[in-house]
């Protein structure tokens, strides 16, 4: 059995080498315009010199992000795919608890006009919604960024204020604590009502529990991959009628099962497949 | 692996370990100006495992629990997209670089022959405001222009979505309407048919000719034939795992 076994080990070896020779073939047909993958040379966490970035470990970092220079990310908090916090020319600050959505873009400025460079300093338990440009400001606790805003060298959001989504909020402005500002260039809208301070918080809460389950299967090796998808492959048709009738009891493998507080109510396994 | 990065990050920490002390004063600084985030800025604990390079990338499709994002045989979705959660690309359409579909808190869903171009990013929001459907769903036909976000919205059959707009929560576009470029919809508006809708917020233009509602699948299917010529740059499966193999071969590392 033993010699069986490495008689077919290698004659899969061989087919693994004519293939490849084949691709060589190919790829010299192709000539000129032959492209030849790459590793991915993307690096989540960059140091510009000797400037650093220092991560929490509670963090979840995106593979896809940048946090590059000098930027410090407080625990609890989270950088979803795509961002990218450019601490290269001044420092970037964010807190605990704090999220930053998918391909938002934190930057701080070298110098701006009026001659006043400021860090970006983002606190704690703050939204920074998707697609949001975070330029040299400063955003205080539990403020809440909409969706698109682009804020401006210089600008302050204090402590429970929103911005909205798609706002330009132009340099220097200051958005007072409570106070929803929106619109191009960004003015006063109205103010925010209680429930909806709780709930910015709440989100906050909300996004860092989701945040760890990005992580967790964003740091899967590939073992943990690959068998994860063979089970999801037996548990795709699973019928309770059919099994209940035929008295067969099938319990989701606890790899698949998200935790509770993902998402906010606990009927999950309604929304599964 | 995860090793590999591991390795070679402890390989340049070493380097970095020296000038590290650089970094410390500077926070120090930073925390005297401001009244908040003082404590944490003291009290950040790095975790010496966190990798800064992942020689895999970022995977493009991102199962979470049971839930798996389904691409379609001939539908393109670019490498560098992220799909999380529950997403579901239909036959013939196509995602662009740079894209984020995130169904983690709700399904999306991109119909036949839809696009969604460029450094869009798509979420789901957990509920909506008004009592339609929280899910981010897009019928067919329907361009999305690049750089938009859209959150929990319904858009119907046949639409054209501007550039870098922005549909919040709840918000439906009805069947053949277009928005322009740059367009803000607020939580829980409806576009209605047939409409040009524009600015921030978004206000009603003029109706559309009838010859323009005739373009509007004509510039999907437009971008979908385009889309099958990018398609056509990639193989089937790729080939970096040879680089794979030369690289843990020059490491040292038993293949």
């Amino acid at each position: 059995m033993g010699t069986l076994g490495r008689a077919i080990y290698s004659v899969g070896f061989w087919i693994r080498e004519t293939g490849q020779a084949i691709d060589r073939l190919g790829s010299r047909l192709q000539g000129g315009y032959y492209f030849q993958e790459q590793l991915s040379r993307h690096r989540t966490l960059m140091n510009i010199f000797d400037k650093a970035p220092v991560v929490d470990k509670d963090v979840f970092v995106a593979p896809s992000a940048s946090v590059i220079g000098d930027v410090q990310v407080g625990r609890g908090s989270s950088i979803w795919y795509g961002c990218v916090l450019r601490g290269d020319v001044n420092s970037i600050r964010v807190g605990s608890g704090t999220n930053i959505q998918d391909n938002s873009l934190v930057h701080v400025a070298k110098s701006n006009l009026s001659g006043k460079v400021l860090p970006t300093l983002i606190g704690d338990n703050v939204t920074v919604g998707h697609s949001a440009v975070i330029h040299g400001c400063t955003v205080e606790d539990e403020a809440f960024v909409g969706m698109g805003a682009i804020l401006l060298d210089g600008v302050v959001v204090e402590k429970n204020a929103m911005v909205a989504a798609g706002a330009l909020v132009r340099q220097n402005t200051r958005i007072p604590s409570g106070e929803v500002w929106a619109g191009n260039p960004a003015k006063f809208l109205r103010k925010l009502t209680s429930e909806e301070i709780a709930f910015i918080s709440q989100s906050a809460t909300n996004y860092t529990n989701l945040a760890q389950v990005h992580a967790a299967e964003n740091s899967k090796s590939y073992e943990e991959i690959e068998f994860e998808k063979v089970l999801r492959k037996k548990f795709a048709r699973k019928d309770e009628e059919y099994d209940s009738m035929l008295g067969v009891v099938r319990e989701i493998p606890p790899e698949l099962i998200l935790p509770d507080n993902v998402l906010p109510d606990k009927a999950e396994k309604a929304l599964k497949k | 692996m995860a090793n590999l990065a591991r390795f070679s990050k402890r390989a340049i920490g070493n380097v970095f370990a020296l000038t590290r002390h650089h970094v410390l004063p500077q926070p120090l600084v930073a925390a005297a100006e401001r009244h908040f985030a003082t404590e944490t800025v003291k009290s950040i604990t790095p975790s010496a495992d966190r990798v800064k390079w992942d020689y895999r990338g970022q995977r493009k499709i991102i199962p979470l629990g049971q839930w798996l994002p389904k691409v379609a045989v001939d539908a393109y979705v670019a490498p560098n997209v992220v799909l999380a959660g529950q997403v579901t690309v239909w036959d013939g359409a196509s995602v662009w670089p740079g894209c984020v579909l995130r169904g983690d808190l709700n399904k999306i869903s991109v119909g036949f022959c839809s696009n969604v171009q460029e450094r869009s990013v798509l979420h789901a929001a957990w509920s909506s405001p008004t009592g339609l459907p929280a899910d981010t769903s897009i019928e067919r036909y329907v361009t999305i222009g690049a750089y938009s976000l859209l959150r929990s919205c319904t858009i119907e059959p046949e639409c054209i979505i501007g550039q870098h707009s922005i549909l919040m929560e709840g918000s439906l576009v009805e069947t053949q309407s277009i928005l322009e470029a740059g367009s803000v919809v607020p939580p829980g508006r409806r576009i209605p048919s047939g409409e040009l809708w524009a600015g921030n917020p978004a206000r009603f233009v003029r109706t559309l000719t009838h010859e323009e509602i005739l373009e509007i699948p004509k510039l999907a299917i437009a971008i979908n034939d385009l889309s099958k010529d990018h398609f056509s740059e990639f193989l089937p499966y790729s080939t970096v795992y040879l680089e794979v193999e030369k690289f843990k071969k020059s490491l040292g590392i038993s293949v």
